[in-house]
């Protein structure tokens, strides 16, 4: 048996743990500069705040409903959720913390020890709730893609209390008629616009295909969807793990950009930050997206984005500096206010399996970077940076509505009345 | 006579600090005063009405959700959206001050309250803290 733990509007829910004043009112959080909502509590979700918006464009709805709007305070966040993975932890002997506020549980050689899978899930939300004041959803399922769906309909469907179990044909399937074919775990929407083509709207009519046939028609990754729903078992931890298939770093600016230096000082900065967490999980990139643009809400929208590739496959600092550095006037454009930039690494390739090139030698330098990220690590992030880099950031991130750092700095510990 | 000369070896490279094993045993004020760190949190309190248990204003508590309050623990409560620290009286349901000057309060139907966790210690910081020189003004 599987288990899928995960929290409730997670960013909502944390702001509420150390500020009861907002306990019971309707809240949303901001992504990165304020730009859209990226977390709506269900008091809020119940007023029709719709998540994924851009900030400006509800400003006046949130007025009328007095929600209360914060930036995104991801030093509270990853303190509460270590709290929470922690106390999920006690429940079972195999844990898989899949994102900051998911969690896979998988019950193996104990599994007979608990009669009642129901309960056990409420023992989980309870203990969860006591101890940390985050509201958690736990779904059950013999497979991983099972335990998804289950905690899905746990959060989202009617008639059920948080908690939700598939763990036979019929409760499977009272579930999986009523989810949408996107909803399923690892279908994304391209796949799931051509399964709605075929006649493929919910999960238990995707449950119903011949797996061979998904292979051919769609993916071994479909098929694998296929058979989880059915109850086998396909993805292990490793499947779960597999490394991130593109790094992105990207940002809107706190003020609009319209000189080409201080355009490339803000890429070459997302391209060192992309560098160091390619470094991080051992790979190398193949090819690189580098992109600016003015706001989709100027007059004149302006977007340029350019791909590069590298002969050798890179995770050089400077090597994606010289990068951003050969494209930087196809990118710039005179006049535009630029809003928004980025640097994403599209392509990864793995770094034990490089092929080497018969011409060039490599450029890769892993000592330098190594002294690089050593020292970075232990002094803090930017104190050893390339030169093309920003010396003061012009485009600090904008969080208006930050909330105190309860747990991570001690003049923000809560005020306690007595 | 052949004479293989074979040099005596200790396999002596010098020797380890005989404190090494030792090391791991500095004092964690953490160990002492947290028993279930992922339950628990940190807060400062602010006021007079808790004089009577030892609580000063600007004194830190150490809160644990995991624990269950029993009749008279000193607890903290989010009472009408606030944090408080009372001593609480379960069985007429009222929020107790450890202070003459404070009258009882009756929790009622109509307030927002619920038990955020038990306060099991606080510390009095006779010197200030520069880390929390801030919030005390």
């Amino acid at each position: 048996m599987y288990a899928l733990v995960d929290a409730v509007s997670f960013y909502a829910s944390a702001e509420k743990v150390f500020d009861p004043s907002i306990r019971n009112k309707p809240v949303v959080v901001l992504t990165n500069n304020d730009g859209c909502i990226c977390a709506v509590c269900p008091i809020a979700r119940r007023l029709g705040i719709p998540k994924f918006t851009p900030y400006f464009k509800v400003k006046q709805l949130l007025a009328k409903h007095q929600v209360v709007v914060r930036s995104s305070n991801y030093e509270l966040y990853a303190d509460l959720s270590e709290r929470m993975m922690n106390v999920i932890s006690r429940f079972c002997d195999n844990q898989y913390v899949y994102s900051i506020d998911e969690s896979f549980l998988h019950f193996d050689h104990y599994s007979h020890c608990i009669t009642n899978w129901h309960e056990y899930g409420h023992k989980i939300r309870q203990a969860v709730w006591k101890e940390t004041k985050l509201p958690v959803g736990v779904g059950f399922g013999v497979t991983p893609t099972l335990s998804k769906a289950a905690n899905h309909a746990a959060k989202k469907l009617s008639g059920f209390d948080g908690v939700a179990v598939i763990n036979s044909h019929i409760s499977g399937n009272k579930i999986l008629t009523r989810m949408n074919v996107d909803e399923v775990w690892g279908v994304g929407s391209k796949i799931a616009k051509r399964l709605k083509e075929k006649g493929v709207n919910n999960a238990a009519q995707l449950a119903q295909q011949i797996p061979k046939q998904i292979r051919k028609q769609f993916s071994v990754v479909t098929e694998r969807t296929v058979k989880e729903l059915n109850g086998v078992t396909c993805l292990s931890w490793d499947d779960i793990k597999s490394p991130k298939q593109a790094i992105f770093s990207t940002r809107s600016f706190g003020q609009r950009i319209t000189s080409k230096n201080t355009l490339r000082a803000a890429l070459v900065t997302h391209a060192a930050t992309v560098a160091r967490k390619v470094r991080q999980q051992s790979s190398r990139i193949n090819k690189l997206m580098i992109f600016a643009a003015n706001s989709p809400h100027d007059a004149n929208y302006y977007k340029q984005a350019l791909i590069y590739s590298f002969i050798i496959p890179t995770d050089n600092t400077c090597e994606l500096a010289n990068a951003v550095n050969k494209v930087i006037d196809s990118i710039f454009c005179e006049g535009v206010g630029f809003y928004r930039c980025g640097v994403g690494a599209i392509e990864l390739s793995d770094t034990s399996f490089i092929q080497g090139d018969l011409f060039m030698s490599e450029h890769t330098n892993a000592e330098l970077m190594q002294c690089l990220d050593s020292i970075n690590h232990r002094y803090g992030n930017s104190t050893l940076k390339v030169a093309a880099q920003e010396h003061h950031q012009l485009w600090q991130m904008r969080r208006n509505f930050l909330s105190p750092q309860y747990t991570s700095h001690w003049r923000d510990i809560p005020k306690i009345k007595c | 006579m052949n004479v293989i000369p074979i040099y005596a070896e200790a396999g002596i490279t010098g020797f380890e600090s005989p404190a090494a094993e030792y090391k791991k045993l500095g004092l964690s004020l953490d160990q002492l005063i947290i028993k279930h760190p992922n339950a628990t949190f940190i807060g400062q309190a602010s006021g007079q009405s808790m004089k009577g248990v030892g609580i000063f204003d600007g004194d830190i508590l150490i809160v644990d959700r995991s624990l269950t309050a029993k009749q008279g623990d000193v607890i903290v409560a989010n009472y009408n959206g606030c944090f408080v620290c009372k001593l609480i009286d379960k069985n007429r349901a009222r929020l107790l001050s450890a202070s003459a000057d404070f009258a009882p309060v009756t929790i009622t139907p109509e307030d927002e309250f619920s038990i955020e966790g038990i306060v099991t210690r606080s510390i009095r910081l006779h010197h200030q803290s520069p880390e929390l020189a801030a919030c005390m003004l």
